[in-house]
């Protein structure tokens, strides 16, 4: 395979961002604490995603694209936690995102936050978070549903609430992220 | 004429080594000038003829004592033992005492039936065979490049119906017919001091393979067709190109330790192309330029580090560069970009051991695949190389990069067969056996070789491969012959990794001050045991098509690292599982072309009204369609899983024991169409995870995002966009209002387009693992449906 690992990877250390123990913190670095930084580089990002905005690839019954009103056009995504229950769903998932200046890196913390980076002296990963994140349409609803496919025999479902979400969101600060506790 | 046994000293090796650059000269595509025509045709001479058939049972080199012997050699015709070779040469002696040979060989074949070492009983390197006609001239004259004593040559020649074949037990991998033109004239042999100096101011070829065939037929020796089915033999394409190079070789006598040879060279290409043919469509290298200069090149008959008997081939340097101006594939005429590497081989000491550049070719090959078989004990040090990407003016440089390994690589031809308990497929077999090897990238340079270092290697891994890996290599890869369809390449590949560190971000291993210890983001003390079944490349109209049959692997993270791969903290293990089956890729050159970032519309004016950014990405880039299909679980070994292990038990030297923490395990998972379409009774899975990806090296806005001096001392304020200034001590500034000429500086980065799609992702059941108390199931299943996710990202490298 040409492309064995990366996608994976990406995914997993994604994954460890969001589910490894970890501490965050907002403040704003210090001059000190950032002429630490020097040399150690990394990478920054800016754009925006889409979640369905025409559509999805499945044209069915339940499923068209997003011109057709008697369909659902947005993504489904169904989970259940009990063997033979029933399923919570988030239906018609739609919406744009756009952000600059997302950064990644990792940098060792020696110094500042008022005396505790000497204290903690450790190397961590900083998600440097975008000043603004542009939500545009962005949609889903909260149902439960009695198959995981809307498709499936017997399929019944409810709609409990819609969110929708539109304008800005500011994140400012880095996220820092860092093992702690037994590997 | 027979001959039983010959033995060759070293000095008589030389005179044999250059009678094919005497007898068998060159080609002419360019046919030679006038004033050298004139000189070598219409005068009269003698004319000699023959019918040669030649052979020895053994021909054998002697190096300090030591032998390799050339076994069944033989020198006739292709057709049969007892058929020669048809020669005729014109001899002339011109006005100038030069002597003038108009030749012609008709359908020779010169062969090996092995090569063995002194010391090596029972095993062999393998056979080779060469066949061609020849039809060309040669003048010679005296006087070389530095006085009277040397002599000139001018040649010229055209080879026919070539084959350059590799027989290793029966089974046979061959270039077949091959054609060639070459010219050279102006030639000088001098011996200058105690060196035989020889002086190519211009060589020019053409040559083309019609294709690269594979046999396993024992009787099929060298033909073009099956024995059995009188179908041509499964082809891996065909080749051609052309060059036109100057180079200078200094030859001497005294290998590494006593007799031997030693090689110097400096070579300049002047320009060259490389095309590889598959079914008529190509992957084309061209306008290729570059220089290099071997230095130190020995030869022996000798041992290597294990004792064990080898030609040995030991560098002292190699540095050179290589610019490929225009990469292209299929029909479109478009063009990825143009790469250029610059590189150095030479001794380096790498992890506290000294690396250098080695070869040691010994019989046998893989123990189970027969007697027959390539063995090679390899060293090698690249120092330093830095390898750049251009396209659309655009340019990036992986600087820094450096690699070094040891261990063994085995080559054979082998047939789909169980032999000796090993499994074996039909093609050449590329083997590892305690390869331990590594690589390391420093960073990246933006616009110019000069340009600051910066961060970004991780970009890579959208490509597949790590910033920086170390890892132990153990497998095969096995290169068949015959694509999807036609001509082409099927894979089949085992492969076993150890004690690998893979670094999935990292920061330079030199900033300037010398080495110090990678950070980053490490996985280490990993397992890797890989298989690829029935992969196969082609070249298609569209690129280049890749496609699996069915592939799994299981990587075992036993520790995910921040900081430095030895010392920094862990956050536990990981064992990622992948299975697939009938996933494919299409490689396409051309990027994005115009698009509209940050909003919709298919024109410029439609785009700025939407809210969005109009960018003309250009015509070159890399696009990637890929079809990924997870298959659903086949046991424990063939699924698609994510494991994650912490608070695990310490042995005594306080590393943590696999299986003694709390595990979370996403089990099973894997795509589907979302039903039984076809009615066979089994779920379709085959429109899997869809991936259109288009990545550009294209200008990025990048904004400050504190107030103050940045990590380089630059000053600007919150907002302030960086504009590079090449003028400038850190080669950029902040402006806050940037015009148009700004904006035309803007730095440089990758811009990748993707568009993900799936029917349906499922997760069969993720579960939570006591080391005592057993599973316990916290999701019976998800399911993931219907889903496009359209993705614009910019990724710039940040100091």
């Amino acid at each position: 395979m040409i492309f064995p690992y990366a996608v994976p990877v990406l995914s997993l250390s994604l994954m460890a961002v969001l589910t490894l123990p970890a501490r965050a913190e907002m403040a704003p670095l210090e001059d000190e604490a950032l002429s630490k930084v020097a040399g150690q580089g990394g990478i920054y990002l800016s754009g925006d995603i889409s979640i369905n905005e025409m559509g999805g690839p499945v044209e069915n019954a339940y499923f068209g694209r997003c011109d057709e009103t008697d369909k659902k056009c947005g993504a489904r995504f169904a989970y259940r936690l009990k063997e033979d229950g029933g399923w919570m769903v988030l239906d018609e998932i739609r919406g744009l995102f756009a952000f600059e200046g997302l950064t990644l890196r990792v940098r060792k913390i020696d110094s500042g936050f008022g005396g505790d980076g000497e204290l903690f002296d450790r190397d961590v990963i900083e998600l440097g978070l975008p000043d603004t994140v542009r939500f545009t349409d962005v949609h889903f609803k909260v149902a439960a549903s009695s198959t995981a496919r809307p498709t499936d025999p017997g399929f019944i479902q409810t709609d409990i609430f819609a969110v929708q979400m539109q304008g800005d969101v500011i994140m400012q600060g880095n996220l820092l992220v860092f093992p702690d506790g037994n590997p | 004429m027979t001959m039983t046994d010959a033995r060759l000293s070293p000095a008589p090796l030389l005179l044999v080594s250059m009678v094919p650059v005497l007898v068998n000269p060159v080609a002419a595509m360019e046919r030679l000038d006038d004033t050298a025509l004139s000189k070598i045709q219409g005068q009269s001479g003698i004319t000699l003829e023959m019918e040669l058939n030649l052979s020895a049972d053994r021909l054998s080199y002697y190096d300090d004592g030591k032998g390799v012997h050339l076994e069944g050699m033989r020198v006739g015709s292709s057709r049969g033992d007892e058929a020669g070779a048809f020669h005729r040469v014109k001899v002339d002696i011109g006005a100038d005492a030069s002597l003038n040979l108009d030749y012609l060989v008709e359908d020779r074949r010169v062969e090996f039936s092995d090569i063995r070492l002194a010391g090596a009983p029972g095993v062999g390197m393998g056979g080779i065979f060469f066949d061609h006609s020849l039809q060309g001239s040669l003048r010679i004259r005296q006087g070389g490049a530095v006085g009277g004593s040397g002599y000139t040559f001018d040649t010229a020649y055209t080879m026919t119906g070539g084959r350059l074949g590799y027989r290793t037990n029966g089974n046979s991998v061959f270039l077949d017919d091959i054609t060639m033109d070459v010219q050279a004239l102006g030639v000088t042999l001098d011996v200058v001091g105690d060196t035989l100096q020889l002086v190519s101011p211009e060589v020019i070829g053409n040559w083309s393979v019609g294709a690269i065939r594979y046999s396993n037929e024992p009787g099929n020796y060298g033909q073009s067709y099956s024995s059995a089915t009188g179908l041509p033999l499964p082809s891996y394409g065909g080749l051609q190109g052309h060059y036109e190079l100057s180079s200078v070789t200094d030859i001497r006598a005294g290998g590494r330790s006593g007799e031997g040879l030693r090689l110097d060279n400096e070579t300049i290409i002047h320009t060259a192309s490389f095309i590889y043919l598959d079914d008529g469509n190509g992957l084309a290298l061209r306008d290729i330029t570059g220089d290099y200069r071997i230095h130190d090149l020995r030869l022996d008959v000798s041992e290597d580090g294990r004792g064990r008997p080898a030609v040995a081939l030991t560098l002292g340097g190699l540095q050179g560069n290589l610019n490929i101006g225009s990469i292209e594939v299929g029909s479109s005429g478009q063009s990825f970009g143009s790469l250029n590497l610059s590189f150095l081989l030479e001794d380096q000491i790498f992890n506290g051991r000294t690396y250098r550049n080695e070869l040691y070719l010994q019989g046998g090959g893989h123990p189970d695949a027969g007697p027959q078989g390539l063995r090679m004990a390899t060293e090698w040090s690249l120092r330093l190389a830095d390898l750049s990407y251009t396209e659309d003016g655009n340019r990036v440089i992986f600087s820094g990069l450096q690699s070094w390994g040891s261990g063994d690589v085995t080559v054979n031809v082998t047939r789909n067969e169980v032999r000796n308990g090993t499994r074996f497929y039909d093609g050449l077999r590329i083997g590892f056996e305690g390869l331990e090897a590594g690589y390391r990238i420093n960073g990246l340079r933006v616009g110019s070789d000069d340009a600051p270092l910066q961060g970004g290697t991780e970009l890579l891994l959208a490509l597949g491969f790590y910033p920086a890996y170390e890892f132990e290599l153990d497998g095969h890869i096995t290169l068949g012959a015959g694509g999807a369809s036609g001509e082409g390449l099927t894979i089949n590949s085992d492969i076993e990794i150890r004690d690998g560190k893979a670094a999935v971000i990292a920061a330079p291993y030199d900033e300037g001050n010398g080495e110090i210890a990678q950070k980053g983001l490490w996985l280490t003390e990993m397992t890797y045991d890989g298989h690829v079944r029935d992969m196969t490349l082609d070249v298609t109209e569209e690129g280049l098509a890749i496609g699996t049959g069915e592939s799994w692997s299981t990587m075992d993270i036993g520790n995910v690292r921040v900081g430095t791969k030895d010392h920094g903290a862990s956050m536990g293990r990981l064992r990622i599982q992948k299975y697939q089956t009938g996933s494919t890729a299409l490689v396409k050159p051309g990027g994005a072309g115009d698009i509209c970032v940050g909003g919709a519309g298919s024109s410029e004016g439609a785009c700025v009204a939407a809210g969005g950014q109009w960018e003309t990405r250009g015509s070159e880039g890399v696009t990637i369609d890929m079809v990924q299909v997870l298959a659903r679980a086949e046991g424990d070994d063939k699924k698609n899983a994510l494991m994650w292990e912490s608070n695990r038990a310490v042995d005594s030297q306080g590393r943590p024991i696999n299986n003694t923490g709390m595990k979370l395990l996403v089990n099973d998972i894997y795509t589907s169409d979302g039903g039984d379409f076809d009615g066979d009774g089994v779920e379709d899975n085959r429109f899997g995870i869809r991936t259109d990806l288009s990545v550009d090296v294209y200008q990025t806005r990048v904004t400050k995002k504190e107030d103050g001096p940045d990590a380089q001392g630059v000053v600007g304020s919150r907002g302030d966009e960086k504009i590079m200034s090449p003028g400038s001590a850190a080669g950029y500034r902040y402006v806050a209002n940037p015009g148009p000429g700004d904006v035309a500086n803007r730095p440089l980065g990758f811009a990748v387009k993707a568009d993900t799609r799936f029917k349906e992702l499922s997760i069969n059941n993720i579960d939570l693992i006591h080391p005592v108390g057993g599973s316990q199931t916290v999701v019976y299943g998800a399911k993931f449906q219907n889903v496009d996710i359209r993705a614009n990202l910019t990724a710039t490298p940040i100091p």
